[in-house]
């Protein structure tokens, strides 16, 4: 079994360094095919070891060697393929497999075609060793090396200002992210004398509660900048700036879900503290309602479908933070196929309309793009939880949970949230593939996109459709490793209630949606309309202000502090106080220069002035001579012998 | 030979540079690239030849000079020293073959030699006058450097440079004096050998005292804040080779002697003066790197980031455990052969446009893809992304002075986050964007002789960033000693228990962690 962990592990970095050897030269077809072969070879390798976890067999477990030792410090590369690591190593290797060969068709006209296959395989590499390390060193590698190839994705194309800086503002507000979780990692080690994962948690139920919740609390403040929670989830809309497929695979399926990954891998502290663990499913309910409010106005077709991205985050959290660890899990791998396969979908409507993003110029695309219309509409299905599509699955059992772990405010938002997010969903649905054509206005032709694009994407699809019906063999696997708490509504009638007044909830958000945006004509809004002169639209559609507050109170603010620290302290009083000294030097130097004038009887005033001078100090040593015991008293009472 | 060769190493480019003086202005080049080779060459022996099991000093050499005043001419290395030496012959080589067209070169190519000289001797002196010397030589070559081929401002720059790093360099001298004469107080004897010293336990209100002397002269060096100022001066005037060596190796001292001399004499000192010198050190971290963002130049950037980092190296040694100091020491390493590289970087397009004010750039990734790459690569390191040299280094530090203090590590861990701000704010204005600047638009990529010295030190970037053993393991070991030391000397309570003993650390690690070392 080490041969495919190996495989897995490795063919993506062989694949990203392949495809590297070309970035230099014109586009060759060969890196996307030979590049998307080893993908999948990763993934056929994460199939048998999943068959291999299924089947019983025990838990792969390698060293490679030695990362750093020092002191006591020892950190190894180890790998571990448990019952937890093969969902995420398959969930990444999947939807990196179909985004791959998605991507040779997507960017067939991109000069730099290479080179985005090896960032992209790079990134699954990195994606890897985060998932399957078996030390909080090597998850800061992989969390790290993610970090990276967002900031090299984001700002593929480098050329345009707004890409560039959106890869920044991405790189340093994960950064600062990555501070808490260093601080984590570092409070682990002091405290439990070890990175790796089995020692420190079999260590950590004998520590104090305060050291657990520091712990805990800084972890989650590492796995916040990763997730995009609140506040630190502005990067997340504006990373829809890169390539299509980079939103999909990074921005929705894999990279974004680190975070909650690395709580349902902690659950051991987690265990521990329950009071974080509320105030996670508390943040990430209120990330659930809040980014899903912002979808509801929102007009640029990418940005709604990772508000809705930051929207599912906030569901998985919910899940983990109440313990449910193997939920959100679940959540997690089900919102990985749908939500990919809506980016796709998107990144077709793109390629069709010429890079056009606002769904309001768009309307009636289900004519000449059937195949996606089709795609997007099931996906949207399957993440507005209808029965029996993915979404309702994983979905209703957070639902569950909440109500079970009697949290009814964290289940009112959560079930009011899945009503937007019905609705946004659809309104998408609705005003790209539905009504009159409105793109005939620009003068576009739209087109499907290539046939085995299509393809591609279809084991998504099925996926979408399919994946609640794996719940039981899943829920068997992973309960090995997570905590298996069976989430069961306790009167039947009250189950069938809560399921069919959510269902029936959900159907009418999607009513109301198509009812407003599909049956009604709709006009391209232009800032007059009624609705978008209101208040609560305008806090909508400024994302709440955040993103203006960030930039004029810190971005600004830092710009102007570090020009006054160079321009006024470092140069006026630093520097300033530096030469100031040496000029008092010069100056002696420059006016005592007159006494050697030459002339005799300056000079004989001098000599005599040196003389007197001489005598004290002759003086001033015969005295202290004479008083030496006395001053040596005071001296040693300074500290001086 | 091997008995003799830290004294090969040291003056053989010495000797190698007067004779350079004979040799025609042509051939001078390749005569140079063949003796710093042969000087790496002779480096490279001595670490194979270093036995990284062995703690203490190694290769030791030692002849008297003034026996009266215990003034000898003592020689050693371990694993704190070993890699410094060898990094310096390295920066010389590398150095001398990326020379450009320079003015009188062969001038500049002996000074370089003597330089090394220099710089062997300072890592390699086990005697306080010795190193002494060595400290206040290497200041010569470097004033040359800059004033001769310096920009505008260079001959204030270079003055600025020296009278400021010999101003604490005197005080360190006294220091050193008042040193001796305890050590004669106290046995008898003169003594000048610092591992004699390192025996001798001095009450803590002389250690306070002297640990200030020493300090100042260490500090300017490094250099620490508020002492900082030459150095930006001297890197923004100073030629691209003066600004490598300088980065690489020259600063290294100030640190270096802190770990030499400050820790195992003045134990309680360090102690004592642990918060104060961390709060200077994160001043360094979070100050110089906005500062560093303010700049337009972006020499002036990444010579604003080696104050910012070298206040992680100082944050590391006081860390005064294990961790703390390997990460510093390796830092030290680290921090040299990237910010040699960002140097050397800054100087490619300096050469190619005679500029380095950022505005003048932009979209340069469209014309150098090449030098976009290894600038990326590099300015990733000098970021501190894992499984590049500088993580290992970095993260060791914060790591070691986590135990000392909490809430201060958590400000100093702030250098992650500015640090990638100055970083992709230039990188973004340089290269990325539009190629707005015509006299951009031609530009030629990264030639052969700039290669030769770029792709070894992204090499060792990688591969020390993914398997530091090679260097760890040897420091870890000497690294150890020194703790032990510190805490067998140390007087106070409160040293003791802030400087781990490792007696007790080791059966830790053997019960915890059977599989490690």
């Amino acid at each position: 079994m080490e041969l495919y962990l190996y495989l897995a592990l490795f063919s993506p970095l062989v694949s990203s360094l392949f495809s590297a050897l070309f970035t230099a030269t014109p586009k060759k077809q060969f890196t996307g095919i030979v590049a998307s072969g080893l993908i999948i070879l990763a993934f056929v390798s994460s199939t048998i070891l999943l068959t291999h976890i299924l089947s019983g067999g025990d838990v792969v477990h390698v060293e490679l060697m030695t990362w750093m030792a020092t002191g006591d410090l020892y950190i190894p590369f180890g790998f571990v393929v448990d019952q937890v690591s093969v969902t995420m190593m398959m969930v990444v290797t999947l939807v990196s497999s179909v985004v791959h060969v998605y991507s040779i068709g997507y960017m067939d006209h991109d000069k730099g075609f290479n080179r985005f296959f090896s960032y992209l395989s790079a990134f699954v590499f990195s994606m890897m060793i985060l998932v399957m390390s078996d030390n909080f060193a090597g998850l800061f590698i992989g969390w790290e090396g993610v970090g990276l190839c967002s900031w090299l994705l984001i700002g593929f194309w480098y050329h345009k200002e707004s890409a560039t800086w959106a890869a920044n503002e991405a790189f340093i507000m994960n950064r600062i992210a990555d501070l808490g979780m260093l601080i984590g990692l570092f409070l682990v080690y002091w405290n439990t004398g070890t990175l790796q994962y089995e020692q420190a948690f079999a260590a950590m139920p004998s520590l104090s509660t305060d050291i657990l919740t520091w712990m805990g609390i800084f972890l989650f403040i590492g796995a916040m900048g990763k997730s995009a929670q609140f506040p630190l989830h502005t990067w997340l809309a504006d990373a829809m700036e890169g390539p299509t497929p980079v939103s999909a695979l990074i921005h929705a399926a894999t990279m974004v879900t680190a975070g909650v990954y690395l709580v349902i891998r902690a659950n051991p502290l987690y265990d521990l503290i329950p009071n974080v663990g509320l105030f996670i499913a508390s943040l990430g309910a209120f990330v659930a309602f809040y980014a899903a409010s912002m979808a509801l106005v929102n007009r640029d077709m990418k940005r709604i479908i990772a508000y809705s991205t930051l929207s599912q985050l906030g569901y998985m959290f919910v899940a983990a933070g109440l313990g449910a660890y193997w939920v959100a899990l679940f959540h997690l791998m089900a919102h990985a196929f749908f939500k990919a396969l809506l980016f796709l979908g998107a990144g077709n409507v793109m390629h069709a309309m010429h890079d056009e993003l606002d769904p309001f110029k768009m309307g009636g695309l289900k004519k000449p793009m059937k195949a996606t219309f089709i795609m997007m509409t099931l996906a949207s299905v399957a993440l507005a939880g209808i029965f029996p599509f993915a979404g309702f699955f994983s979905k209703d059992l957070i639902l569950e949970v909440s109500i079970i772990e009697h949290h009814y405010i964290i289940y009112s938002v959560l079930l009011f949230t899945a009503g937007l997010t019905a609705f946004y969903s659809f309104r998408l649905v609705a005003l790209i593939f539905h009504g009159e054509e409105r793109y005939k206005l620009f003068g576009i032709h739209p087109h499907e996109a290539y046939k085995f694009m299509l393809v591609a994407m279809s084991p998504l699809l099925i996926l979408a459709i399919i994946a609640g019906s794996f719940k039981m063999t899943y829920f068997e696997m992973v309960t090995a490793l997570l905590p298996a708490t069976e989430y069961h509504v306790h009167s039947v009638a009250m189950y069938w209630i809560m399921t069919i007044g959510t269902q029936i909830f959900v159907i009418l958000a999607i009513a109301f949606a198509y009812k407003k945006y599909a049956m009604s004509p709709v006009t391209v809004p232009d800032g007059t309309s009624k609705m978008e002169n209101r208040l609560c639209y305008k806090i909508l559609i400024n994302q709440y202000y955040i993103p203006y507050i960030y930039q004029e109170y810190v971005v600004k603010p830092y710009r102007e502090l570090s020009t006054i620290f160079w321009k006024e302290i470092d140069m006026k009083i630093v520097d300033a106080s530096v030469d100031g000294i040496a000029k008092i030097f010069y100056s002696t130097g420059e006016n005592t220069r007159t006494m050697q004038s030459g002339n005799l009887s300056t000079m004989l005033k001098w000599m005599v002035a040196g003389i007197v001078a001489l005598l004290s100090l002759a003086v001033v040593f015969g005295l202290a001579v004479r008083y030496s015991d006395e001053i040596k008293v005071i001296l040693s009472g300074l500290g001086v012998q | 030979m091997l008995d003799h060769i830290l004294s090969i190493i040291i003056f053989f480019p010495a000797v190698a540079g007067i004779l350079g003086f004979l040799v025609q202005k042509d051939s001078v080049r390749a005569y140079g690239i063949a003796v710093a080779g042969i000087e790496f060459a002779l480096s490279l022996w001595l670490w194979f030849s270093f036995d990284s099991s062995v703690s203490g000093m190694q290769f030791m050499e030692q002849l008297p000079l003034v026996p009266a005043f215990g003034i000898n001419y003592i020689l050693g290395v371990d694993g704190i020293s070993v890699f410094i030496i060898i990094l310096a012959s390295f920066f010389t080589m590398i150095g001398i073959s990326s020379l450009g067209e320079t003015k009188d070169i062969k001038n500049m190519i002996v000074t370089l030699l003597f330089l090394q000289m220099t710089m062997a001797g300072v890592f390699a002196a086990l005697d306080a006058i010795l190193f002494y010397v060595f400290w206040e030589l290497s200041l010569v070559p470097m004033l040359y450097i800059i004033g001769a081929w310096g920009g505008p401002l260079r001959v204030y720059a270079s003055v600025k440079f020296f009278l400021y790093t010999f101003t604490g360099s005197l005080v360190m001298l006294v220091g050193m004096l008042f040193m001796a004469y305890f050590y004669y107080q106290a046995t008898g004897v003169w003594s000048f050998a610092i591992l004699e010293w390192y025996r001798l336990i001095l009450p803590e209100s002389f250690q306070l005292w002297l640990f200030a002397a020493f300090f100042l002269g260490f500090a300017i060096k490094v250099p620490m804040f508020p002492f900082h100022t030459w150095l930006p001066y001297a890197h923004g005037q100073a030629p691209t080779i003066g600004s490598v060596i300088l980065a690489a190796i020259l600063l290294k001292m100030g640190t270096y002697a802190f770990i030499r001399f400050s820790l195992p004499l003045f134990p309680d000192a360090s102690v004592f003066y642990m918060f104060p010198i961390a709060v200077l050190a994160i001043i360094m971290i979070i100050y110089t790197a906005m500062v560093a963002y303010a700049q337009k130049d972006v020499k002036q950037v990444v010579a604003y980031s080696s104050v910012s980092h070298m206040g992680v190296i100082i944050l590391g040694t006081f860390a005064l455990n294990v961790e703390g100091i390997s990460g510093s020491i390796f830092l030290m390493i680290a921090h040299g052969v990237v910010s040699g590289a960002l140097f050397l970087l800054v100087g490619v397009i300096y050469d190619r446009r005679h500029t380095k004010l950022m505005s003048e750039f932009g979209g340069l990734a469209h014309v150098m893809p090449r030098y976009a790459t290894i600038f990326g690569l590099m300015m990733m390191a000098s970021v501190g992304l894992p499984l590049t040299i500088n993580f290992v280094g970095e993260f060791l530090s914060l790591l070691g002075f986590y135990q000392q203090s909490h809430i201060l590590t958590l400000l100093a861990g702030m250098a992650i986050i500015v640090g990638a701000i100055y970083m992709l704010a230039a990188y973004k204005k340089m290269f990325f964007g539009e190629v707005t600047n015509e006299a951009n638009r031609n530009l030629p990529d990264v030639n052969k002789r700039e290669l030769f010295a770029l792709i070894p030190l992204a090499i060792i970037t990688v591969w020390l960033g993914i398997y530091p053993k090679p260097l760890l393991e040897p420091i870890n070991n000497s690294v150890k000693s020194v703790v032990q030391l510190m805490h067998d000397k140390a007087i106070t309570d409160e040293a003791k228990s802030r400087i781990p003993s490792l007696v007790k650390g080791i059966e830790i690690t053997k019960t915890s962690t059977p599989e490690a070392h």
